[in-house]
């Protein structure tokens, strides 16, 4: 039907390096995270289901922080104050970054990113091992990876 | 002569869609990409603000409201309500009569009888351009058999030129 520049990752492979403005001020690049398992997050302010997630995801990323999991928000909104008011509403506690320009925004075309949220769990070598993984399915492959 | 510079000076601009469905609609690329493919469609932008979508139509291109409608079930959503911004040039309207203006056939219904001037904000009000319920709802402000059917019935009373059966018609309201 339609051609991608850039098709959407899949289970195995390597992701794609990320290094962009932080909510806390400076960069995050996704290298910080090597060693440890990483969820990819796409979303934006004003995505409802994004924010539902956010909530929804928090209660397993305070579980398992301290167990080498991690999550790196990435925000395609265009206006930053929305992006820093939503992760204040949301109560976020985990890395956020900033690419802004929606659909256009140069991460989400780099990734594929077709709609919101979309999400990769990533291995502690920065290989895909879930794509849109519920919250349910993260919290097993969590337990799992202990054993 | 003059009905023809009349109706040529008389376009579409533009048009705001409030798109439904079970998830978010603004969420997901699809409709953009669907809507973008339309021939006569300059560009399409999604309007956080609103959660709708703008679309802009290219200029002189005899616009057909029904590819929009299409575009948007192919991208999986319905359209819940299409806005279409047409210049108008001292349009004269009556309740439940058609007029005829950028090649498409218009039926005005629930407004007082009128010139239009300038900037004009239409609603279509046929069915599957907004809810069941609405479209209902309408159905009060005509006898005409068009608004069931959208296409010109031999009952239609029209003003408008070459009028034949069969013809899409457009319902509209201000």
């Amino acid at each position: 039907m339609q051609g991608f520049l850039f098709a959407q990752l899949k289970i195995g492979d390597q992701a794609l390096p990320i290094s962009l403005p932080s909510n806390e001020g400076g960069m995050i690049s996704l290298d910080h995270f090597s060693g440890k398992w990483v969820l990819v997050d796409f979303w934006a302010s004003w995505c409802g289901p994004c924010r539902k997630s956010n909530r929804a995801i928090k209660p397993v990323y305070e579980k398992y922080k301290s167990k080498g999991f991690e999550i790196l928000g990435v925000s395609v909104d265009d206006v930053k104050n929305d992006w820093l008011n939503a992760i204040k509403k949301d109560a976020i506690t985990w890395k956020q970054v900033i690419d802004p320009g929606g659909w256009e925004s140069p991460i989400a075309i780099r990734w594929g990113v077709e709609q919101l949220p979309t999400s990769y769990l990533l291995d502690e070598k920065g290989k895909v091992i879930a794509v849109d993984p519920s919250v349910e399915q993260i919290e097993k492959l969590l337990k799992k990876k202990k054993n | 002569m003059l009905l023809i510079g009349f109706y040529s000076q008389a376009q579409f601009k533009s048009a705001t869609l409030q798109a439904s469905g079970l998830t978010c609609s603004l969420c997901s690329k699809s409709i953009l990409k669907s809507i973008e493919k339309i021939p006569f469609v300059q560009s399409v932008k999604a309007d956080i603000q609103t959660s709708g979508f703008e679309i802009d139509f290219q200029e002189n291109q005899v616009v057909d409201f029904d590819q929009i409608k299409k575009a948007v079930e192919d991208a999986g959503f319905s359209v819940a309500r299409l806005d279409v911004q047409a210049i108008m040039n001292e349009t004269a309207i009556q309740p439940d009569a058609h007029i005829e203006m950028g090649g498409v056939v218009l039926h005005f219904m629930n407004v007082k009888k009128q010139q239009l001037q300038g900037a004009t904000k239409l609603r279509i009000i046929d069915k599957n351009f907004l809810p069941t319920k609405e479209h209902k709802k309408m159905s009060q402000y005509t006898k005409m058999t068009c608004f069931q059917t959208g296409v010109m019935e031999s009952c239609c009373t029209t003003t408008a030129s070459n009028s034949n059966n069969s013809k899409r018609v457009y319902h509209v309201t201000l």
